[in-house]
């Protein structure tokens, strides 16, 4: 019940802390949208030597774990890091970038899956009724769009739920850099679970948002 | 437009395999051409070469005059090739009619008005709203013809275009190709067997033996009388 009082009293610094996550979340993620969408579909329709490596790469990226992301990105933005000058450490700027490492990985592969499950005449045809390299690939991405609105929400789901990259180079300062997971492990440390059962209900409902808006645009593209 | 093909010392091979060699080809403006062979003789990778969908290893294909445009692309703008079962895109029967002409610089209007024309040309109006990929074989190969026949091509490569389809169907598409002969497009059909629509070419080009050759003119053989073509004209 407190739970639920919290959420629905408007309590100031749980928003703030539903605020940052997803401000920085869908930051991250429109951030990686093209660049990784455009290198899955490259990685499907262009062969050049050594390409297998570089998917195996993208898929290894894909399973390494949030801390150890957040570890490198904090030894090179820490201040005898090769990017310290910045003074970019525990700030949204930083979290937006492991945001970015840590969905990239997703994007690529599952567009990349997307892209190869999709015929090859869907190219020729567009190619040969006129369309150049890249309205082609407007088209590509168009048949593909019930996979790659899979692949989006993969990846934020990834990013909105992570902790351990968001502790390491976010530093959990509340107004600032505390986002729903690092609050609902620091309240959970504390012995508070008010505050974080509240915060674990947002990320519920989210979970279940997208996956029902995933279903429902599924449903419309299904073809019986 | 006046268009002419021509193909000199063409080759294409998978790794090691050769698929096939052409010396020379020149397909002129309103020839018909029925390309038969084998399955697996090349006759698919020859049209997509020809069409600027696939490369060659070696040798030359050349679609005068030259497509004036900015970038340079090795598919010609009139020059269309249609798959032996044609690709539909997501969307309604009228989406991908109009698909071509929304690439090019028409007004909505005017792509409004062509669309409709070539639906009735495809007799497909009264499926215009329809999902298309709920069309069957023969509804999908006109919306594919009628998908080429709005962009005006001067050149129309179809691969075995009545695979798989009825008698009515192959009926259908025959009267559209005779269609096309009559406005002066150049049609290029492959097929392994000879139907309603083979007949209508005038030339017969086969692929045999790694090699392309001619085996002369149809209709001249018919005014003399000949029953089959027996003569081999290598270029």
């Amino acid at each position: 019940m407190a739970a639920l009082d919290l959420l629905f009293s408007g309590d100031a610094e749980l928003w703030s802390i539903i605020w940052v996550s997803f401000r920085v979340s869908i930051t991250a993620i429109l951030l990686s949208l093209v660049p990784a969408i455009a290198v899955g579909f490259m990685l499907a329709m262009i062969d050049f030597p050594g390409r297998w490596m570089v998917i195996a790469l993208f898929n290894a990226l894909m399973a390494i774990p949030t801390v150890v992301v957040g570890l490198t990105l904090y030894l090179l933005l820490s201040r005898s890091g090769p990017f310290g000058e910045m003074h970019l450490l525990f700030s949204q700027p930083a979290m937006v970038i492991g945001q970015v490492l840590l969905c990239v990985p997703v994007l690529v592969c599952m567009s990349h899956s997307a892209f190869q499950g999709l015929d090859r005449r869907a190219w020729e045809t567009a190619r040969t009724l006129g369309a150049h390299c890249s309205r082609a690939a407007i088209t590509m991405v168009c048949e593909a769009r019930f996979a790659l609105l899979a692949a989006v929400l993969a990846g934020f789901s990834r990013i909105i739920s992570e902790v351990g990259c968001s502790m390491m180079v976010g530093g959990n300062i509340l107004s600032y850099t505390r986002n729903i997971p690092t609050a609902i492990a620091l309240e959970t440390s504390k012995g508070e679970f008010a505050q974080g059962v509240a915060l674990g209900l947002v990320l519920l409902l989210l979970a279940l948002v997208l996956n029902f808006t995933l279903a429902s645009v599924r449903g419309k593209g299904q073809l019986v | 437009m006046s268009l002419e093909l021509n193909v000199d010392n063409l080759v294409k091979s998978f790794g090691q395999r050769k698929l096939f060699h052409v010396d020379q080809l020149r397909v002129g403006e309103g020839e018909s051409l029925h390309l038969s062979g084998e399955n697996g003789s090349g006759k698919t990778t020859l049209m997509k070469i020809l069409a600027g969908l696939e490369r060659p290893c070696s040798g030359r294909v050349m679609v005068t005059p030259k497509a004036r445009r900015w970038w340079s692309d090795r598919i010609h703008p009139q020059v269309i090739y249609l798959h032996q079962t044609p690709y539909i895109f997501s969307g309604d029967v009228r989406d991908n009619v109009a698909y071509g002409l929304r690439l090019r610089s028409y007004s909505r209007r005017d792509v409004k008005l062509k669309v409709q024309q070539a639906l009735a040309w495809a007799r497909l109006e009264h499926l215009a709203e329809q999902p298309a990929y709920a069309l069957s074989g023969g509804e999908k190969q006109r919306l594919a013809l009628a998908r080429a026949w709005i962009l005006a091509p001067s050149l129309l490569l179809l691969d075995e275009p009545t695979a798989n389809l009825d008698q009515h169907s192959v009926r259908a598409v025959s009267e559209l190709v005779t269609q096309l002969l009559d406005k002066g497009t150049t049609v290029m059909v492959s097929s392994h067997q000879k139907n309603a629509v083979t007949d209508l070419c005038g030339r017969r080009l086969h692929l045999e033996n790694l090699a392309l050759q001619e085996l002369g003119n149809a209709f001249s053989n018919e005014l003399n009388n000949e029953p089959e073509l027996k003569y081999y004209v290598q270029h």
